[in-house]
């Protein structure tokens, strides 16, 4: 069976200060399907920069991506667009909504990229059942401004899961919440794995790292099992 | 077609979402375009109103576009062979013009020549070898009798002259007269015993101005009937002018006789459709011995005329309207930069979750370009508004102003001006949309 995704030797050079800084020197990943997956590491040490690439933000120097065993290393913008509408789900450490729209529209914000066209009424029970999913369907109607940042941060995960990803990315999405709802978020974002969807977790947070199936360090730009559980920088 | 029509609904939607978002934005980018798109449109109105007030005008005088026309000296063949021929033809007319007086017999008419009554003109010169001459307003002159005589020509007296013209069928196909009182001349019935005439305004000024005993003398004729003026019409033209029925005149000057002087005037006004007429009347004239050179019929084009006389006043016009419509360019291009820095990270967003980078460059050019639409609406609106006031206003003073019609051109112009504005303004903010890097934005 092809895992859903390989990376295999990943190179990513980034312009520094002074010199150009190479971020990510050889990385390999394999993530199956519906697998959870955490990535810790140094501050700095490219756990974005990884993502970025994964979700198909930016492009790797060198290397290999695969997707379901299709080589996606060179793909045109048009085609990424396209994946990263199709394939991925994506959360972050701020919440990235828009603050002129609903709950309800900025989930269905990625219905509503120019792929897949859905009519109204579809576009607003996959909406609704998004909300469902994250425990927030009665916020349909506020406004980011009159939402807490757990409740915004589940919009973010309802606007991630609304088209059935296959995997989703999620950057330290527990970063800006307190213990607490930070614990709701990773519950949230651990049952949409149930359902079949892979999860990549980034965290600075071991309690969240060790819900996940397996956890991996990023340092000197490569990826290694984590295996010393409580060494894990803050 | 599906996968377009998706990508249009959703460019639709966030469009949508973005202005509403930014009403108060949307709105300043307006009034910075509006007064550029607005000069445009009130160019575009001018110009045409000018062209068609222009192009009213040169109907009225020469006849509309298309319609073929010929001098013919005015001797008795032509005018027998063009008046038979053309007799009872619906799409071809001939006008031969003559003079008359209206008045006391006996008498030098108050404006000779039939000049305008406002402008006598004419008066006496030393001609060659001596002997004085006196020339009426057209050119026409005379030498009078030895100095010291008294002039030929009579004294001015209670008389108008008229310039007469006999007319074979309807020649407001041809020239559009405007009906200003009473009745145009009706040519289906039998020809009537006493000449039924139709003056232009400025005859009827001189009606108004001088009283006249109505009498009607005509070069040539037999006797001097009674006429009968059944209407007033503006026929564009300056001169004292009257219209009537060839036929009708005819029973009071024989054909035969019509050899004045300087004879009078044969005009032939022919349908672009008549053209079987112009054979046969080249035929019929060149076997009575006019030279076919002579015969020459010349298509009337005015619009192309006037278009050239105005088209350079046009473009300087459009010229400096273009150069107000380009502060308002800049004016937007400035508000769509500042709302793209704005909304960086709206856009890497929207890219995160699929929308392609063309997808969101054409947003935000819509966006803009909406808004140049929406100017341009309300600019055309405003002036359309504004013409109906001024043609309310101030069409009882200038008669082109009556029936003032917004000119579709003024329109298009608008709607032009707006959509070129809005793609200079909004082209290098959707390129910047384009090219936000995600990566850079998203990261964490
Ligand atoms: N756009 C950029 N251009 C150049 N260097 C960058 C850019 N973005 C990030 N970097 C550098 O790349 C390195 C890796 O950044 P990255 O954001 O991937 O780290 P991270 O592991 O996510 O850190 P954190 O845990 O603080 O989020 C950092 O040293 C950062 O300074
Ligand atoms: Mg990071």
């Amino acid at each position: 069976m092809t895992a859903l995704l390989e990376l295999h030797g990943v190179t990513k050079t980034l312009k520094g200060q002074k010199a150009p800084r190479t971020i990510l020197d050889g990385t390999d990943l394999t993530v199956d399907g519906g697998e959870s997956v955490a990535i810790v590491g140094r501050s700095g040490s490219g756990k974005s920069t990884l993502l970025s690439l994964i979700g198909l933000f930016d492009r790797p120097d060198g290397g290999q991506y695969l997707l379901d065993g299709r080589d996606i290393t060179r793909l045109p913008e048009r085609k990424a667009a396209a994946l990263r509408s199709a394939e991925f789900g994506f959360v972050f450490q701020r919440f990235f909504l828009l603050k002129h729209l609903t709950a309800a529209q900025n989930v269905a914000m990625a219905l509503v990229n120019g792929q897949g066209w859905l009519p109204r009424r579809k576009r607003k029970a996959r909406t609704m059942a998004a909300l469902d999913r994250v425990g927030i369907a009665h916020l349909a109607k506020h406004r980011p401004a009159r939402l807490s940042g757990g409740e915004q941060q589940r919009v973010a995960i309802a606007r991630a899961l609304v088209r059935e990803p296959r995997l989703l990315l999620a950057d330290e999405p527990t970063g800006a919440l307190d213990t607490e709802t930070g614990n709701l978020v990773i519950e949230v974002l651990h049952a949409a794995t149930d359902r079949g969807c892979g999860l990549i977790l980034v965290t600075h947070d071991w309690d969240h790292a060790n819900k996940m199936q397996r956890v991996l360090r990023l340092s000197d730009g490569k990826l290694q099992p984590a295996t010393d559980t409580r060494s894990v920088p803050r | 077609m599906i996968r377009l029509s998706g990508r249009f609904r959703s460019a639709l939607i966030i469009g949508g979402q973005g202005i509403r978002a930014r009403k108060t934005r949307t709105l300043l980018s307006m009034v910075s375009l509006f007064l550029g798109v607005m000069a445009v449109v009130v160019v575009q109105v001018g110009a045409e109103t000018a062209k068609n007030a222009r192009l009213a005008d040169l109907e009225l005088h020469m006849g509309k576009d298309g319609t073929r026309q010929t001098y013919l000296p005015g001797n008795a063949d032509t005018i027998q062979i063009s008046q038979d021929t053309l007799k009872g033809r619906k799409d071809a007319v001939a006008v031969s013009t003559t003079q008359a007086i209206i008045g006391e017999p006996g008498v030098n008419p108050v404006n000779p020549g039939a000049a305008p009554f406002d402008q006598p003109g004419g008066g006496q010169y030393a001609g060659p070898g001596g002997g004085d001459m006196y020339c009426d307003p057209r050119g026409y002159c005379q030498p009078m009798k030895a100095a010291g005589d008294a002039p030929a020509v009579p004294v001015p007296g209670k008389a108008i002259e008229l310039s007469l013209n006999a007319l074979t069928g309807d020649i407001r196909q041809f020239r559009p007269f405007r009906p200003v009182s009473g009745q145009w001349l009706d040519f289906t019935s039998e020809p009537s015993l006493s000449p039924r005439i139709v003056i232009n305004l400025e005859a009827a000024k001189g009606f108004t101005r001088h009283q006249v005993p109505a009498e009607m003398r005509v070069e040539g004729a037999t006797a001097n009937p009674t006429p009968r003026i059944i209407g007033v019409i503006d026929d564009g033209n300056p001169q004292p002018t009257a219209y009537t029925r060839a036929d009708e005149l005819q029973n009071w000057v024989p054909r035969a006789s019509n050899n004045g002087d300087y004879g009078p005037g044969l005009q032939l006004m022919l349908a672009p459709t008549a053209s079987d007429v112009e054979q046969l009347l080249r035929i019929r004239l060149t076997a009575s011995g006019i030279p076919a050179e002579q015969i020459h019929f010349e298509t009337i084009q005015a619009r192309k005329d006037i278009a050239k006389e105005l088209a350079l006043i046009r473009w300087i016009f459009l010229g400096m309207a273009g150069l107000v419509l380009l502060i308002g360019v800049a004016g937007i291009l400035n508000v769509g930069l500042a709302t793209v820095g704005e909304r960086v990270e709206e856009f890497a967003l929207r890219r995160a979750v699929g929308t392609s980078r063309s997808l969101l460059a054409g947003i935000v050019l819509a966006e803009t370009l909406l808004t140049g639409l929406l100017t341009a609406a309300a600019a055309i609106g405003l002036s359309a508004l504004g013409l109906t006031a001024i043609s309310a206003l101030f069409g009882d003073r200038e008669q082109f102003l009556q029936d003032l019609v917004f000119p579709w051109q003024a329109g298009a112009a608008g709607v032009i001006a707006g959509l070129v504005a809005g793609l200079l303004g909004g082209l290098i903010p959707a390129i910047r949309a384009a090219r936000i890097p995600i990566a850079t934005v998203m990261r964490a």
